[in-house]
């Protein structure tokens, strides 16, 4: 749905490709089948192995190993599989002077796209930001100078614009690049693209897209992931704390933020067991299918008290009703469980059909024994969620 | 950019790109609340129907659809004010980019999809910001203007929620949100606080909201109804730093009641992404907590808990507000319109007056051609040419397909229905039916002014045969009578355009072959559509409806059912028996 940042490898074969640059790299994916084919990887004597990620800092947490040899590129990656990551570039090893090094990045804001620059680039750039400069890509851009400033082409930086517009990029950062005899090379490149492009460019897809967490999903996360993917509306689940004692089931993009601030604002953000929520009117096998990930984290949570608190705003066009009866499903069938464990249920909400979906849900959790509180739109977000954390120790 | 006071004095008319019939009966449900005289929405985009059924208060109202927007009229094109789009994110640049060149009065535009990316929003605000042009979105559930317009979602998509929600006469304070459930849940908190809301916004969780709050918030700073903004804003990007600065300048002087969302990000190891594509903060200056400084000491009221906002909003109240309260009562859709015929206070209407009044004020042909065309027609003109046409065309002797059948069937001993139906069922492109397909024609040429030989070039190309065009039996040398009796119809107010067209074609065709003459289907068709221009002012658009309906082939179909029957009776009065083709009638070729 947002700005999503893409893999090394096909940030550089996009890059190189609009710089007419020849690259040579495999991307290693562990997708979780039986073995991972290195067969690909060879003619060089010595190569790199970096995790490839949108992990920030690769190179101070070790994740970027050098002068790796042939035979040695299936245990590297091993190893840093074993760390639990499974995406991984490899390439050829070439050493170059760190005074070499310069910089360049495009930036897509809200004026239009920034092009940066600095003959001294490198992965401590942020501490040498005086040596960047910035200019805005306009009708008054002045190649020339840029070409001579960045000692590339007014073809390719003109080319890596238009690559950068083509493919909806968001930002795109070549640090660093060498330029030696003329000749320039790509060491690293990062590329982030607006994800709502994908279906206007073929340059990458969604299998092309990294996130920093992939490594340590939880299943409930992955199923809700799965669930997303395959449904118009949308859903999204992050457990923040797996033995947490205060469980979401929110809806609404803004206001499932607001709740969870309040959690945290009401000092007990070290007990919220995740954060997560469910919009654009999702049929109500869809809201079953959210509510029983979040059951399962919450069963399996070792805390000794236990709320869930199921919230939004009210809502313009997700009908309650529907979707409180896929919510009251799940909780028919965890009842026993969540009765054993002495959890409570805390409800407020409004939108259209509310009167119907409340009531429900009221009945629902008297019967069950599971209720906490039913509130409608009288009563505040902060003073319903109060009342859910007010037996909580902090 | 459009001001709020401008849209509170316009009568605004809306058309929605795409069709979401929960937005759009929940906007009639508002706009029957509110007492508007007219639904505002006036069409409707979309695909695969020409019209869609809604609720009018208790009743209901058809609102018409089109496939594309170039397919309204001028007039209603210009009528319209406000535009609703609804379109897959795929869509929303070329939807509202043509939007904006079909309509030179838009003023409000909101896009509701989700996922419109970055850079297609940026274009179409870049174009607007040279235009008058309000446009909201994407991600928006709209604009609420209370009292005055409800332009998508907002405030919800049910006519109880409207009715409690409070929202049907204007107030003072402005809502402003960058999400759509919190929009509508502070216009609640408004509202239920003892104030009215002036106006709400669903700015959009976008990155780049094509309207931006600053600009929402100069909206309200200029609109004299509004004191005070309650807004609601995120984590990521920078657009509360345009509205702090705009403060310090003094650009925005009026109250601001702020909530910033986001602090629990502080508990995520790495910056997380919450539900809105802008909601990620990867600097601290996009992080909530950054925000709500800025803003604080821009002055404005910066709410820790989302509960303050209510109670800062009650210090407000200084007298009780008097709301207009409505209500829609129980309603059913019904499972078929008529706009002919029905029951009303217990009499049976026709043609909108009693029956018998119909009936009574009508001679069969103005009743025909009233039903036909659905209204009471006037024209006399109109009337005699129907009367003339229903009367030639009655029956044309035994030997054409359809009496055959007729016969055949009434000697076999079948019954009435069933021997007219086995004629009719022979009214086909070859038979009887070619006057609408003559129609179809002659209103194509006239209308795209293809040249009478590339009409027939295109049609040899296609191999076929002209509909209208062509008889058995008359030619050149020997008239058709029934043409000359037709052509006192002619000298019609439109110069017989149709029938001008239909000749000049024929005077190519003749050339070729003396019997492809004008037949009496292209000539009824050709006049048909010259008098029904003339004389009930039909559109090109209009006629081009009548042809797609088959209106033009009913005449023959009528007229001849009556040639039918009576062929059935006559077999029936001097009953001969079963028909059977003799030896010499069928030959078996081995």
């Amino acid at each position: 749905m947002p700005r999503r940042k893409i893999s090394e490898y096909r940030s550089k074969k996009i890059a190189n490709e609009a710089l007419d640059l020849h690259y040579v790299g495999w991307s290693i994916v562990d997708d979780g089948s039986d073995s991972v084919d290195y067969s690909a990887v060879k003619g060089y004597k010595s190569y790199v192995v970096k995790v490839d990620q949108a992990v920030k800092g690769r190179f101070k947490k070790g994740l970027v190993l050098l002068d790796v040899k042939q035979g040695d590129v299936k245990q590297s990656i091993e190893k840093l599989q074993y760390e639990g990551y499974r995406s991984f570039v490899v390439e050829s090893y070439v050493k170059y002077q760190a005074t070499a090094e310069r910089y360049l990045s495009l930036m897509q804001d809200r004026v239009g796209i920034h092009l940066s620059y600095s003959a001294q680039g490198g992965v401590d750039i942020e501490s040498k930001s005086d040596t960047v400069v910035s200019c805005l890509i306009d009708d008054m851009t002045s190649w020339d100078d840029l070409a001579t400033q960045t000692e590339l082409s007014v073809k390719q930086l003109q080319t890596l614009v238009e690559t950068f517009k083509k493919n909806y990029f968001v930002f795109l950062e070549i640090n660093p690049y060498v330029v030696i005899d003329g000749v320039v090379t790509i060491l690293d490149c990062a590329v982030e693209v607006d994800d709502a492009g994908a279906y206007f460019t073929h340059a990458w897809t969604e299998d092309d897209v990294r996130t920093a967490k992939s490594t340590k999903a939880t299943p409930e996360e992955l199923a809700v992931r799965v669930l997303d993917a395959n449904s118009p509306a949308s859903f999204n689940l992050s457990v923040l704390n797996p033995n947490g004692s205060i469980f979401l089931l929110l809806s609404g993009g803004g206001a499932s933020v607001v709740i969870a601030d309040e959690v945290y604002n009401q000092g007990y953000g070290n007990q919220l067991a995740n954060y997560g929520e469910y919009s654009g009117n999702p049929n109500s096998h869809e809201a079953y299918l959210y509510t029983a990930e979040v059951m399962k984290q919450l069963l399996a949570s070792t805390s000794k008290q236990k709320v869930i608190f199921i919230g939004g705003a009210v809502a313009n066009f997700t009908d309650i009703a529907n979707t409180f009866a896929g919510v009251i499903k799940a909780i028919d069938e965890y009842s026993a469980q969540l009765k054993k464990q002495k959890v409570k249920i805390y409800v407020r909400r409004g939108g259209p059909r509310q009167e119907i979906g409340l009531a429900r849900m009221h009945t629902a959790l008297e019967k069950h024994d599971l209720l906490g509180g039913v509130y409608d739109p009288s009563t505040t977000i902060t003073d319903a969620l109060g009342a859910a954390l007010k037996g909580l120790k902090k | 950019m459009i001001e709020l006071t401008d849209l509170r004095t316009m009568d605004m008319k809306v058309v929605s790109l795409g069709s979401h019939p929960g937005i759009i009966q929940a906007m009639l449900d508002y706009d029957f609340l509110i007492k508007k005289q007219q639904p505002s929405v006036i069409a409707i985009i979309a695909s695969g129907r020409k019209s869609e059924r809604y609720f009018w208060g208790e009743s209901e109202v058809i609102i018409p659809v089109v496939s594309r927007l170039e397919q309204l009229s001028s007039a209603q094109r210009e009528k319209i004010t406000a535009v609703i789009n609804v379109q897959s994110a795929r869509r929303v640049l070329s939807s509202t980019k043509q939007a904006l060149e079909c309509l030179p009065n838009v003023k409000i535009i909101t896009v509701f999809a989700e996922q419109t990316p970055e850079t297609h929003s940026l274009e179409l605000a870049h174009i607007t910001s040279k235009r008058d042009v309000l446009l909201i979105g994407p991600s928006s559930v709209g604009l609420l203007v209370p009292g005055y317009l409800k332009l998508g979602a907002i405030g919800g998509t049910q006519h109880k929620q409207l009715s409690a929600a409070g929202i049907f006469d204007a107030g003072d304070t402005a809502v402003v949100s960058t999400s759509g459930g919190i929009v509508n849940e502070l216009i609640h908190t408004v509202t239920r606080s003892g104030l009215g809301v002036s106006f709400a916004l669903a700015i959009g969780g976008d990155r780049f909201p094509m309207v931006t709050p600053a600009e929402a918030m100069l909206l309200a700073e200029h609109d004299s109804q509004t004191e005070r903004v309650v807004f609601f804003g995120e984590l990521g990007g920078s657009d509360e730093y345009e509205i702090a600065k705009l403060r310090e300048e003094r650009v925005l002087t009026k109250e601001l009641i702020v909530y910033i969302a986001g602090t629990v990000a502080e508990l995520f190891e790495t910056p997380p992404q919450f539900g809105h594509a802008k909601a990620l903060a990867e600097t601290y200056d996009e992080s909530a907590a950054a925000k709500k400084i800025a803003l604080s000491k821009s002055g404005a009221v910066v709410c820790e808990e989302f509960a303050n906002i209510a109670t800062v909003l009650r210090e407000r109240v200084q007298h009780e507000r008097v709301v207009t309260t409505a209500t829609i009562g129980e309603r059913q859709k019904s499972i078929i319109t008529s706009h002919l015929s029905g029951d009303k206070n217990d009499d049976v209407y026709l043609l909108g007056r009693e029956l018998l009044q119909t009936v009574e004020s009508n001679g069969v042909a103005s009743l025909v051609l009233s039903m036909l065309l659905g209204f009471q027609v006037e024209s006399k003109r109109a009337i005699d040419f129907t009367d003339y046409v229903l009367r030639l065309l009655v029956d044309h002797g035994p030997y054409v397909s359809g009496a055959l059948n007729t016969i055949v069937t009434a000697r076999a001993g079948k019954d009435m229905v069933s021997s007219l139906a086995a004629g009719l069922l022979t009214v086909g492109p070859r038979f009887g039916g070619a006057i609408n397909a003559a129609a179809d024609n002659w209103l194509r040429g006239v209308v795209f002014e293809t040249p009478a030989h590339q009409f027939i070039e295109d049609f040899s190309l296609k191999g076929g045969i002209i509909p209208g065009i062509g008889h058995k039996k008359y030619r050149l040398d020997l008239p058709d009578p029934r043409i000359q009796a037709l052509m006192q119809f002619g000298g019609n107010k439109n110069n017989d355009r149709y029938l001008y067209y239909a000749r000049s074609i024929e005077a190519i065709t003749t050339t070729k072959k003396n019997n492809l003459i004008l037949n009496v289907d292209g000539m009824i068709a050709a006049v048909m559509l010259d008098i029904l221009e003339s004389e009930l002012g039909y559109t090109p658009e209009q006629l081009q409806e009548l042809v797609d309906i088959e209106f033009f082939n009913a005449f023959f179909v009528l007229s001849r059912s009556i040639g039918f029957t009576a062929h059935y009776l006559d077999q029936r009065r001097h009953d001969e028996g079963l028909f059977r083709l003799s030896d010499k009638d069928v030959r078996y070729l081995e």
